[in-house]
């Protein structure tokens, strides 16, 4: 515990800094970093470095080497530069390596070194060169600005969104400027630049000439600036060996220091903490390192190796050839703890733990100090929060393992955040492990995300890690598990060495049925590498045939997306393969494929029976079903058709298709039709009125009615019109022109097919109780009471009744007794009825 | 009345800035407004409709916005045809995912009318996936359903498309209680034969007669006894609708009649009343007095308009001949009352629906029967009626007698020989033929003829069969019934057989620990292709006895002469 604090240095009287390993680096650099274009990605990210650049004159004909490695030094890439002359390297917010050519042109590598795209920064780039380029991070993503030889500026606030912007001119600018950079404020780029004494502001419109509050005099010249990590704070570094430190609005200054070095720094970066209150930035030449802040003295450190400085969220990490490091400030958290002679509740517990592994009773006392002040649980929290800020297991053990003690001692102790912390620094020891190097502080964990995390994982191709990780957090498997699974299938679909079989069924045994991946998309990704017959065989697995149709179709297998779509039950689906076939097959192979599917054929016809009506007949006739010919026919003579001649032209079709079919039924009634319809025409034009499209009950109707008696009865004749339909056609019609002299001769024609009750029924219906009297006495004896009541004879139709002896029919007079005047029949049929039963 | 009143009505849609409404058909929209608004059922003619619209503007040089929200789903046939007609580009489309219509307190509708003909006729399976997203909402909404019946083939494949969404989106419905423990899903072709009955309770009586629209009737001045017809919503909150609803014709004169004694007593206790009393009477009672009153004489009005009308058509010759088609007696006599139903031209549609009564009761029509009612309905109403009966043939509506059972025989002889998809094939294109209504024999199985001594008591029904008279028992209702006593279909292979659903009945059950008494006591029925009020009638009867609660969900609410009208054809 004595030399916990050894490697702490403080800075003025308020904090402390330190700076400890992360890895040993075993990579085996040949050159000199110095060498080396480098770029490192932050939070942890990996390290680009491209070797043997084109200022160093010598041995033209070698061509570079582009190497990417992890943090911990691991070979990620390596591959021959086979472009022009890159100027910059940096990376991407989603650790894309962006190597800008000096030609303007900027290309775009995976992690893997797997070439991405490239693209171009624009005319005036590429005519004037690329003097200098720096990638930077807004919050849209990544953006690139640069630096041409004709000293203007042109950036991308986004590469993946790219829309150049070209920096208005700085007046009387000469030379390059001695150091620039890219800031971010309010959602909008800047470029920042020293010339000579003066420092110019550009944004988009304008060019403006700034000057940092509170700058000592003498400055002649700024060597150096640097941005923090937030674009919050700005340092300059100028000639007479003065730091400025303020805002970066330049309107405020926090500090400022003399280190007395004139010569150009290496390398400076801000090394702060969020919600710090200290200020410090980390200045590197050749062989030496200082943290200034504010406090007369600085921390220096003597570098006995080539060393590169990349800044983060909350530090500064610093690898060289041999070794990794970070150096930040330390946390109040664990400063509280670890400072010497500490009285903080969080150190109390700390030790009060130890003395109780050691089982002394000082424990006790400890634990009593601090209950008694009350701050048991303020000390739980510290011990928590400080072990999230080791990098050491074994001290981030002690630490929770005294948070647990303490938490022993209260009674509601919220466990989310112990148990918080254990889950969170097991992920980030375990990817912080060597092999897979990516040193994350707590904090830029907790600013990452989880999910970015895996997604970085994911980049890296580690997907049993991230798996695990998945289900030790147990984060939902849509989110989790399944995503990564789902970039593992579309990793796995690349290789392609393996046979279609094994990959699919390897991918289906890992995948099975877990929720939220889709095969489609694994199968699209197939697709896309050129493997359609392991697209296919992947759609295989995808349960929901909706997903399979649209890929099959886009690689051109129709056939096959009918069926899916057909399995699916979703018409419009297979609709859609319906015209898609339409439009690929020719008119025989589309309806042969139809013919196999019933589903789809009857689809087919209902849009054609509104939209391609000659299509139907084609259908129609390619499957023989004349039936469906015919009625097509019958449909067509009804439809807009005028002419008489199309019209019986068209049934003449229909009645041949009928004859085909076997329908002679159907085939009669169409000639009947037909005979029927040239009638009506005949009739039309000799008699006048209308005639056309009446039935030919109606027509014969029409002609009784016009008085037209003998045609009726030819054309009855003709179409063999029934007696009995012809007797009640013949009934209603004369009784509707009332024509009862006529009536009753037809009559008395011969003897009624139908009874006379209809008679009877038809003239009250037109309240001619005197001509229905008449037919009533012709009513046979089992309708004699009905028609007897219909013309309200009660008394009569009582009598009869009786005389039937049918117990049904006197109810039925009975109900028809109403009120005084029938009281007398109502009697007699009592009386009958006793009579009735009494026998 | 609309779907679109149910939700909102004219002023509602005013209040939006709507301009005015027009009917979606073949003829031009005269309208001086920058937007016209399509909502549309996705069908092509519709779609038609509007291409000629759009081009009939563009034509005139006139530029306007056009907007087509199509409802319950887009279909990408429909989007075909306004790109084929070139008016793609001039219209935006959208989506209104809207199926379920509550009508009643029980009473769900998807108002898809054109659901019936749509599947049974054409064989077009477009809505089985709105019938399937719907349930699959209402299991979002009310938790899983623990058990699930079915019958018919439609019912089968919305089930298992249902299914599918359900894995598809899993998570949500799981863990979730069961609100409701049973579905029951019906195909309409199970049943023919009820929803083609003439209706006698009330609520199916006025459907039958005035035409209930989306739970609303217009009744015309005959009924309201003023110049004025009257629109009324008919359902639960329509207190004195709600309790003769229901009941047999037979009581409800009566029973308004007594409604009408105790209004009138209990507007005449304010004879004695104080002048405090009087306030308390007026402010409280009155309100609810004058409403009672006023939807009273409505029925009452009703009433005596369907009486009127039913006496004229000898109503009771017609019972009489449905109850013996029914039962299977006198078919001579039946058929020569269709015969002079028809040569009379009382009515073409109810013709032709007692010529599907007696075609479905009686297996189809001996040859000579067939034929000359054909004839005789020809000659009658008009020779293009030749399609429907190609059309009701299609559907199985009304059919010849095949001579003996050689179909059938063929049939199972050819799905011997080759695969089972053939066999399919083959059997859908005999289907029409082969496909045996045997109602007499289910009729048989089931009891649904239920024997009487003595007169049937309609005021206290015994059975499900008062919804006709006490003559039967709807079909339908009495598998529902017998499915939901054995809690599956064990036992009913033989009636299975008789209906031609074999293959088509189905039973999932999930284990019951997690749904409450509570929710087993309720019920979803799902009409695919519409039920009828008296269905829904016998069913809360059936409630009622056994301590059940139906809710009823159906494509469209039905009846006879709705299924007619589907299968006519009538000229362009």
């Amino acid at each position: 515990m004595d030399c916990y604090t050894a490697n702490w240095n403080p800075l003025g009287d308020s904090a402390f800094y330190r700076k400890y390993e992360l890895y040993s680096m075993d990579w085996d650099l040949k050159e000199e970093l110095r060498d080396c274009l480098v770029a490192a990605a932050p939070y942890g990210g990996p390290i680009a470095l491209l070797r043997n650049p084109w200022r160093k004159e010598k041995a033209a004909s070698v061509r570079p080497v582009l190497e990417i490695y992890s943090a911990s030094g691991l070979p990620l890439a390596s591959l021959l530069w086979k472009s022009g002359p890159v100027v910059s390297l940096g990376w991407s917010a989603e650790e894309e390596l962006l190597c800008v050519q000096e030609d303007g042109g900027v290309l775009v590598y995976g992690l893997h070194g797997d070439f991405r795209r490239h693209f171009s920064m624009g005319n005036e780039v590429l005519q004037n060169r690329v003097l200098d380029a720096r990638i930077f991070h807004t919050e849209f993503g990544s953006g690139v600005a640069i630096l041409t030889g004709a000293h203007r500026f042109t950036l991308s606030a986004n590469v993946s969104d790219l829309k150049l912007r070209r920096m208005p001119e700085v007046p009387g600018l000469q030379g390059a400027p001695t150091c620039w950079t890219a800031l971010c404020q309010d959602r909008v780029a800047h470029i920042l630049l020293a010339v000579g004494p003066d420092l110019y502001l550009l944004d988009q419109s304008a060019c403006s000439a700034v000057t940092p509050f509170g700058l000592a005099p003498g400055v002649s010249s700024f060597l150096q600036m640097a941005v923090s990590f937030t674009y919050r704070h700005l340092a300059l570094f100028t000639d007479t060996g003065y730091i400025w430190m303020g805002t970066a609005s330049l309107k405020e200054k926090l500090c400022e220091f003399n280190c007395n070095i004139r010569a150009p720094p290496k390398q400076m970066v801000w090394c702060s903490r969020p919600r710090s209150k200290e200020r410090a930035v980390v200045v590197a030449w050749e062989r030496r390192l200082m943290v200034v802040g504010d406090a007369p003295e600085s921390i220096q450190f003597v570098l006995d190796e080539d060393s590169y400085l990349v800044p983060e969220l909350d530090g500064v990490r610093i690898f060289s050839r041999s070794t990794h490091e970070f150096l930040h400030e330390v946390p109040v958290a664990s400063e509280e703890i670890f400072k010497i002679a500490s009285m903080a509740p969080g150190a109390l517990l700390l030790e009060a733990q130890k003395e109780y592994e050691k089982e002394s009773q000082k424990a006790d006392e400890y634990l009593r100090e601090i209950q008694e002040l009350g701050q048991l649980t303020q000390a739980v929290q510290q011990c928590i929060e400080a072990a999230g800020h080791e990098h050491r297991p074994d001290m981030q053990k002690s630490l929770l393992r005294a948070a647990s003690f303490g938490k022993c001692f209260l009674d509601r102790f919220p466990p989310d955040s112990f148990v918080r912390m254990c889950q969170d620094l097991r992920v980030l020891n375990a990817i912080r492990d060597y092999h897979i190097g990516i040193p994350l502080t707590y904090s830029q964990y907790k600013q990452l995300t989880i999910q970015v995390l895996l997604d970085r994982l994911v980049l890296r191709r580690l997907y049993p890690l991230a798996i695990q990780i998945c289900e030790y957090l147990r984060l939902p498997e849509v989110q989790g598990v399944s995503r990564i699974l789902a970039h593992w299938a579309c990793y796995k679909v690349q290789q392609k060495d393996v046979s279609d079989e094994d990959v699919a069924r390897a991918i289906n045994q890992k995948l099975g049925d877990t929720p939220g991946v889709s095969y489609s998309d694994i199968a699209a990704r197939a697709y896309g590498c050129g493997r359609t017959e392991l697209a296919i065989k992947l759609l295989e697995y995808e349960p929901r045939s909706g997903e399979q149709v649209p890929l099959l179709l886009k690689m051109k297998r129709s056939k096959l997306a009918l069926s899916k779509a057909i399995e699916s039950g979703d018409t419009d689906l297979v609709f859609t393969v319906l015209l898609h076939l339409k439009n690929e097959l020719n008119r025989g192979d589309f309806f042969m494929t139809l013919r196999n599917q019933p589903m789809a054929l009857s689809l087919y016809r209902q849009f054609c029976k509104h939209q391609e009506l000659e299509t139907l007949k084609d259908l129609y006739n390619q499957d023989d079903n004349h039936q469906e010919l015919g009625s097509f026919h019958i449909r067509a003579s009804y439809a807009a058709e005028e002419r008489i001649e199309g019209r019986v032209a068209a049934l003449q079709t229909a009645a041949d298709a009928f004859y085909k079919a076997k329908n002679e039924f159907a085939a009669k009634a169409t000639e009947d039709q037909m005979r029927l319809l040239r009638l009506q025409r005949r009739l039309e034009d000799e008699l006048g009125g209308r005639f056309l499209d009446l039935s030919l009950h109606d027509t014969v109707t029409t002609l009784i009615l016009g008085g037209h008696n003998k045609r009726a009865e030819q054309l009855a004749r003709d179409f063999r019109i029934p007696d009995k339909r012809l007797w009640w056609l013949k009934l209603t019609a004369l009784a509707d022109l009332e024509d009862w002299e006529e009536l009753e001769k037809f009559s008395k024609s011969k003897k009624s097919p139908i009874g006379y009750l209809p008679f009877v029924e038809i003239c009250m219906k037109q309240h001619n109780k005197y001509e229905a009297k008449k037919y009533a006495s012709r009513v046979g004896p089992e309708q004699k009471v009905k028609a007897l009541l219909l013309v309200g004879d009660v008394a009569q139709a009582a009598d009869v009744a009786i005389e039937h002896r049918n117990e049904a029919e006197l109810s039925l007079v009975l109900s028809h007794c109403t009120g005084a005047t029938d009281g007398a029949t109502a009697d007699k049929i009592q009386r009958a009825r006793a009579q009735a039963q009494k026998k | 009345m609309s779907p679109l009143d149910r939700i909102a009505n004219v002023s509602i849609l005013k209040q939006h800035e709507v301009d005015k409404l027009y009917k979606v058909e073949n003829k031009p929209a005269v309208s001086s407004s920058e937007q016209l608004c399509f909502l549309v059922r996705p069908r092509i003619k519709n779609m038609r409709y509007v291409a000629s619209l759009v081009n009939a503007d563009k034509l005139a040089g006139r530029t306007r916005k056009y907007k087509v929200i199509f409802s319950p789903q887009k279909f990408h046939a429909c989007e075909m045809v306004l790109e084929e007609e070139g008016v793609y580009g001039d219209v935006s489309c959208d989506e209104w995912a809207f199926s379920l219509l509550p009508l009643d307190v029980d009473l769900l509708s998807m108002e898809l009318p054109e659901f019936f003909r749509d599947y049974f006729l054409e064989g077009d399976q477009r809505w089985i996936n709105t019938v399937a997203q719907a349930l699959h909402l209402l299991s979002t909404l009310y938790g899983p359903f623990p058990n699930c019946y079915g019958i018919g083939r439609c019912a089968k494949m919305s089930y298992e498309l249902w299914r599918t969404l359900e894995e598809e989106e899993d998570g949500e419905t799981k863990g979730r209680r069961p609100e409701i423990g049973h579905i029951f899903l019906l195909d309409r072709d199970v049943d023919f034969v009820t929803a083609l009955c003439s209706q006698v309770v009330y609520e199916g009586l006025v459907d039958d007669t005035f035409r209930i629209k989306c739970g609303s009737v217009d009744f015309g001045p005959e009924v309201t006894s003023s110049d004025r017809s009257l629109k009324v919503l008919l359902n639960a909150e329509d207190k004195v609708f709600n309790e003769i609803r229901n009941e047999h014709f037979s009581n409800v004169f009566g029973f308004l009649s007594q409604k009408a004694r105790n209004l009138q007593a209990q507007y005449d206790r304010r004879r004695g009343m104080d002048i405090k009393q009087m306030k308390n009477f007026v402010s409280q009672e009155l309100k609810g007095l004058k409403q009672e009153h006023r939807l009273l004489s409505v029925h009452i009005g009703a009433c005596e308009s369907i009486m009127k009308k039913k006496t004229k058509q000898d109503f009771q010759e017609l019972i009489k001949t449905e109850h013996a088609l029914l039962e299977g007696f006198n078919i001579r006599e039946s058929t020569s009352y269709i015969e002079e139903h028809i040569d009379r031209q009382v009515s073409p549609i109810e013709s032709l629906r007692l010529m599907c009564l007696l075609s479905i009761t009686e297996n189809g029509l001996i040859p000579k029967d067939y034929r000359s009612l054909k004839t005789q309905y020809l000659q009658s109403y008009g020779p293009e009626h030749l399609l429907t009966f190609s059309n009701l043939r299609r559907a199985g509506l009304l059919t010849e007698q095949a001579p003996g059972d050689t179909l059938t025989a063929v049939e199972s002889k050819v799905s011997k020989l080759v695969t089972d998809k053939a066999a399919g094939k083959i059997t859908d294109a005999f289907s029409s033929l082969a496909k045996r209504s045997n109602f007499r024999a289910i009729s048989k199985k089931l009891n649904l003829i239920p024997r009487v001594d003595g007169e049937y008591d309609l005021k206290v029904p015994r059975d499900m069969a008062y919804v006709f008279s006490g003559a039967y028992v709807p079909l339908s209702c009495r598998v529902i019934e017998q499915v939901l006593e054995r809690r599956s279909w064990q036992g009913l292979d033989e009636v299975l057989r008789l209906l031609n659903c074999s293959e088509l009945a189905f039973t999932d059950m999930t284990k019951e620990d997690k749904a409450s008494s509570e929710s087993l006591r309720l019920i979803l029925v799902v009409f695919l292709g519409g039920c009828t009020f008296s269905e829904i009638s016998a069913l809360r009867f059936l409630g009622r006895e056994k301590g059940y609660r139906f809710i009823f969900l159906t494509t469209a609410v039905t009846n006879s002469a709705r299924l007619m009208e589907a299968m006519s054809e009538v000229k362009a």
